[in-house]
């Protein structure tokens, strides 16, 4: 996997600037995504990575603009090629969805409409947003080539969703977000309810196409693995916030943030070098009412008076590597694990 | 971590089993979702509304017997079959206008003060009118009289006592039938599955108000009759075969077969298993039978069919045998009687809908 | 009942035997259904022919047992059973005591276009307003109007159904006189007339099945359409066409004074059904809409930048549609059951007046029948719901197709 993407100077074809999104709640507001920015620039891949509940499929959403019906937006911006889609109508925004911005869905299972076929559904999508440019026909080869791209026999789009695996409806489902040739797809935990096997297969045609076709890609995961396996750069979040960033290789061997640092040391490497497993103790803070200062303290093994109060900045350690942590310099190297 | 000592988190359970009784335990549990049913329930105001109708009725039904015994009513004139109000009531002199209308027999002049004044009445003469039952609401008479002199209001709260009775009862018989059926067909499976459906389906075959017609036949049902018919019917019909896929969802749940490996027998895996956990669709469905119940006494006792003492359906079928069906100027004979059916049987229904929101997760808002 | 109807798809077996099985068990069914209405009406007390017969003091008791020979009553009851069952499946249906010597199957000829009529007009507008007024309340949830319309369509849907009839006769016929108190006819009218009403009632009824079926048909058609506009264009024609074919049709027809006597007739009871029926199918849509939504292909139907009507009908609508078509072919099978009160209270004579006439007056020949014929309109309806189902939802269809 090149990081070449990295150094170019494009602009970003979307960037995400200190968006924050409440839930209204009867109980309160839950703050579900608190001051998150990352961007993404074009034919690179970005992974976000956190436990569930974190809120990396609130974002997700939000990039689609497909929150729920209780979130409200409190700032931020959502730059897609220089627009923001936080002040577009919902008119604008439908134009921009699946055009610019499509969706591996978790749970391919139920994203399938069982009643239509699946050739018609991604075909509707095609109807919406390139129709003028194709004929019926010319669709429905389209639908075919997309098809035998995934891997998929092209005579299966006449089918209902119901006869297909699980893996190969995944693989309908990356046919469907390439339909409309989008800039960017974001997947989310796309390999998630699938086996082993058939997840490396999906992984390793999501990596070809991205590679073959220039587009970019979001993963979004709980499993720091696949996101060290298929991306350029990547996000932890925690939270409701964005802990630590940077290329994925710079994180994934080195991270700073203690959070990152746990969850990395609980996950048993075959590659890399020995280590001991260092348990990640207690459980995420209610998001009703996030402890103050910074959100991690309480489960932190590093922690310290100024944590609980003052809550840390999002600061470059060098490299695009970013971290919010008063005492990341306090965090061991990953191979020599904590010492209790 | 060392394996050998028990885990401090296993500790702490270990010190927090009380010595409190397991009855006193589970009615906490009991008591703590009841709580958190009944917050969920609070929010949705449509069963609200559906809630506050039945309690207004069950108010209006219990306060009869207490406004009889605190002597409020006379039982002579309130009681509501054989009460009349024989007082008389004159009303204000008026000026005929129409000869017709002081002689048709349903206006609300009385004839045989007619013939003793000498039947020539004319337009323009000045003559003071007795009031006939039924008569008009007024304070004495909250909804008026019925023909025969009875009150209205009495009836009315009758009538919502009888509604209660029959259709709790039909519903229990119901739903206690349609539960059992319903578990055992789906636990059991095979010929007894094929019997019980087989069985709902000719049920769901007959025209109902046919049967009722033909079972009232055989003798006038009395309302417990009724009550008893109609839980027969809807517990081995329709409703089994609702409570039977709810209860074919419970059984492929791994906590049954966690029950039968830890070698409990059929009937304790009906009894302590799926049953319970059948229930609270079968509670909805007391409710929905209900409103089934409150209706199909209506009908019957409208088509004349019941052997009661009084229900809201009579009180139609004897305004129409009395010849005031038609009559928008008798308006209060009719109206409260039809409302009152219906606003109950809605009400049994909306709270039935405000507890599906509940029971039905597919349901519940985000 | 979505879960049991299925059950019985999922078995595995091949359509064909699926089909042979269930009409096994209908035969058997109608069966046991026919025998018990057998014994229940017989087991009525009083003999009522009887007892008529013998009110008459010139009848000689000779002529009375002759009389009751005559109708097999001089038998033992299993014998009697026997003949009737017979006579039944060979198609004669007997002779009506009360309508003594009109033959039982002549009568429901008579009575059954009228039932027809009556609940196929007043079933397709419930269907319609029902079906559209649950998907907008489905889709308003949660907003301002939402209570006061599912109340109101609770009331409508619980209300005391005898009653609220004689409310809007008493309203419209009565005070304001727009339309006839009863009937279905009005006599003057038909004096002389060149046809019988029934036939013209079936011209009716197949004149507005066909313009039903046409708009429906091209409607449905125009959604394989891919360009939008063209899609509305098509489906603007097919109810210009349809109703223009309807009015042309009419205007130029020798009945149609007739029919307008008949179709003046309709309006109340049909007003008063579609009020009463049509918010059952709105809960039922709500209802069944409300799951629909929750599902995740909602959520990808609208990250395809779908607009929200869209997904209201091609999605969310289109899946919900299955339990309420269940809904109507189980309404057809309750038709005549249902027509009891409705034709009792606007003086329909149709099937179900005959119904309850026949149950009262204990003509029990004529009862039988009627019985018979609502157990099987209901056994057919059940089985329709079934295949029906599985003709919609395309996951049961290819189960049972092995």
């Amino acid at each position: 996997m090149t990081i070449s993407n990295e150094v170019s100077n494009d602009a970003p074809i979307l960037d995400v600037r200190n968006v924050v999104m409440h839930y209204r709640t009867e109980k309160g507001d839950v703050s579900a995504i608190e001051n998150v920015s990352f961007s993404l620039k074009s034919g690179e891949s970005f992974g976000l990575v956190g436990e569930s509940g974190c809120g990396k499929t609130s974002m997700a959403m939000a990039l689609l603009q497909l929150q729920a019906e209780n979130a409200t937006f409190k700032g931020g911006e959502i730059v897609l090629n220089g627009e923001d889609m936080l002040k577009m109508n919902p008119a604008e925004v439908r134009s921009h969805r699946w055009s610019d911005i499509s969706m591996v869905f978790q749970g391919a299972m139920n994203a399938w409409n069982p009643v239509h076929r699946v050739g018609a559904q991604i075909k509707e999508a095609m109807d919406l947003h390139i129709r003028p440019q194709l004929s019926h026909t010319e669709s429905r080869e389209r639908i075919a080539s997309l098809f035998e791209m995934v891997g998929l026999d092209p005579e299966m789009m006449d089918r209902y969703p119901h006869e297909f695996s699980g893996g190969m409806r995944q693989r309908a489902i990356i046919a469907m977000a390439l339909s409309c040739d989008p800039q960017i797809i974001i997947a989310d935990e796309p390999t998630t309810a699938l086996d082993v096997i058939v997840q490396d297969q999906i992984l390793t045609e999501l990596k070809k196409i991205q590679h073959d076709l220039g587009m970019s890609i979001i993963y979004i995961s709980h499993d720091i693995a696949v996101i060290a396996e298929v991306t350029d750069r990547m996000g932890v979040m925690y939270a409701g916030k964005m802990v630590e960033t940077g290329p994925t290789i710079e994180v994934f061997h080195n991270p700073k943030h203690p959070y990152a640092f746990l969850l990395l040391s609980s996950t048993p490497s075959i590659t890399g070098p020995r280590r001991k497993l260092a348990p990640l103790e207690g459980e995420p803070p209610n998001l009703l009412d996030p402890p103050p200062g910074c959100r991690f303290h309480p489960r932190c093994p590093f922690v310290t008076d100024q944590c609980r109060t003052e809550e840390p900045p999002l600061a470059e350690i060098g490299g695009g590597h970013r971290v919010a942590c008063w005492n990341w310099e306090s965090v061991p190297p990953l191979s020599e694990g904590l010492r209790k | 971590m060392d394996t050998k000592q028990v885990p401090e988190s296993l500790q702490r359970i270990e010190v927090q089993i009380p010595d409190r009784p397991l009855w006193r335990i589970r009615a906490g549990l009991l008591w703590e979702s009841f709580k958190s049913n009944w917050k969920l329930f609070k929010r949705n105001r449509v069963g609200l509304v559906g809630l506050v109708v039945i309690i207004l009725f069950a108010i209006l039904g219990l306060a009869q017997p207490i406004l009889f015994a605190t002597g409020v009513w006379d039982a002579k004139i309130y009681d509501v079959r054989t009460g009349n109000d024989t007082r008389v009531r004159i009303a204000e002199m008026t000026v005929v206008a129409n000869v017709d209308e002081v002689i048709d027999p349903t206006s609300q002049i009385d004839r045989r003060r007619l013939i003793a004044e000498g039947e020539n009445v004319q337009v323009g003469d000045v003559i003071q009118r007795e009031l006939k039952h039924p008569w008009p609401p007024d304070r004495h008479h909250l909804l008026g009289t019925d023909p025969n002199g009875s009150d209205i209001l009495s009836q009315l709260m009758y009538g919502a006592r009888a509604a209660f009775g029959l259709g709790l009862l039909a519903a229990f018989v119901t739903v206690f039938i349609a539960t059992t059926v319903g578990s055992v067909a789906a636990y059991f499976g095979g010929w007894v599955d094929s019997f019980f459906m087989r069985f709902a389906d000719l049920l769901l075959m007959l025209p109902i108000l046919a049967v009722l017609i033909v079972a009232s036949s055989f003798g006038r049902f009395k309302l417990w009759h009724l009550a008893i018919f109609l839980g027969l019917l809807g517990g081995f019909g329709g409703t089994a075969i609702v409570l039977k896929s709810q209860a074919l969802s419970v059984k492929v749940k791994p906590f049954i077969d966690a029950a039968r490996v830890a070698g409990g027998n059929n009937w304790r895996i009906v009894t302590a298993h799926l049953i319970p956990n059948v229930m609270p669709l079968s509670f909805l469905y007391v409710m929905f039978s209900v409103t089934g119940a409150i209706s199909s006494e209506a009908v019957l006792s409208f088509l004349g069919l019941l052997n009661i003492q009084m229900s809201w359906g009579l009180m139609i079928n004897k305004t129409q045998s009395a010849g005031y069906l038609l009559n928008p100027a008798t308006w209060w004979l009719i109206v409260p009687a039809g409302l009152a059916v219906t606003l109950l049987a809605g009400a049994f229904y909306l709270a039935g809908r405000g507890m599906d929101e509940i029971i039905n997760p597919r349901l519940r808002n985000r | 009942m979505s879960g049991y109807h299925a059950n019985a798809f999922t078995k595995g077996s091949p359509l064909g035997r699926y089909v042979i099985k269930r009409f096994v068990q209908m035969v058997v069914l109608f069966l046991v259904f026919f025998a018990l209405s057998w014994i229940a009406l017989q087991a009525i007390p009083g003999n009522s022919i009887e007892q008529q017969l013998r009110l008459n003091p010139n009848l000689p008791p000779e002529a009375i047992t002759q009389a009751l020979a005559r109708r097999g009553l001089d038998k033992p009851p299993l014998e009697q059973f026997w003949l009737y069952t017979k006579a039944f499946f060979t198609g004669d249906l007997g002779v009506s005591w009360s309508r003594y010597p009109q033959p039982v199957s002549k009568l429901i000829a008579e009575r059954l276009p009228r039932t027809v009529m009556l609940f196929s007009v007043a079933l397709l507008f419930q269907y319609l307003i029902g079906f559209q007024a649950g998907k907008y309340l489905a889709w308003r949830r949660n907003k301002r109007g939402e209570i006061a319309i599912t109340i109101a369509g609770v009331s409508l849907f619980t209300v005391f159904y005898p009653w609220f009839g004689l409310m809007m006769i008493l309203l419209f016929a009565v005070k304001l006189g727009w339309v006839p108190t009863n009937g279905f006819i009005v006599e003057a009218t038909w004096r002389g007339a060149p046809v019988s009403a029934n036939h013209v009632m079936v011209i009716m009824f197949f004149s507005l099945l066909a313009v039903t079926a046409f708009i429906g048909l091209t409607s449905w058609a125009s959604s394989r359409l891919d360009q939008p506009n063209r899609r509305r264009l098509v489906k603007i024609g097919a109810w210009v066409v349809g109703l223009g074919g309807f009015w042309l049709f009419w205007a130029t027809n020798q009945y149609l004074v007739y029919a307008k006597d008949v179709a003046v007739h309709l309006v109340l009871p049909v007003s008063v059904l579609t009020m009463v029926g049509f918010a059952g199918v709105m809960l039922i849509t709500r209802t069944s809409m409300l799951e629909t939504m929750k599902e995740d292909f909602v959520t990808t139907a609208r990250a395809k930048g779908l607009s929200e009507a869209m997904v209201r009908d091609r999605h969310a609508a289109r899946t919900a549609l299955l339990p309420v078509s269940t809904s109507l072919v189980l309404a057809v099978a309750t038709v005549i059951d249902g027509g009891i009160i409705t034709e009792s209270i606007f003086g329909w004579p149709g099937m179900g007046q005959l119904l309850l006439a026949s149950v009262v007056s204990e003509d029990i020949p004529v009862a039988l029948a009627a019985f018979s014929f609502t157990g099987i309109l209901a056994l057919l309806g059940h089985f329709a719901a079934d295949i029906l189902y599985g003709v919609l939802d395309p996951r049961i269809r290819v189960t049972s197709q092995g």
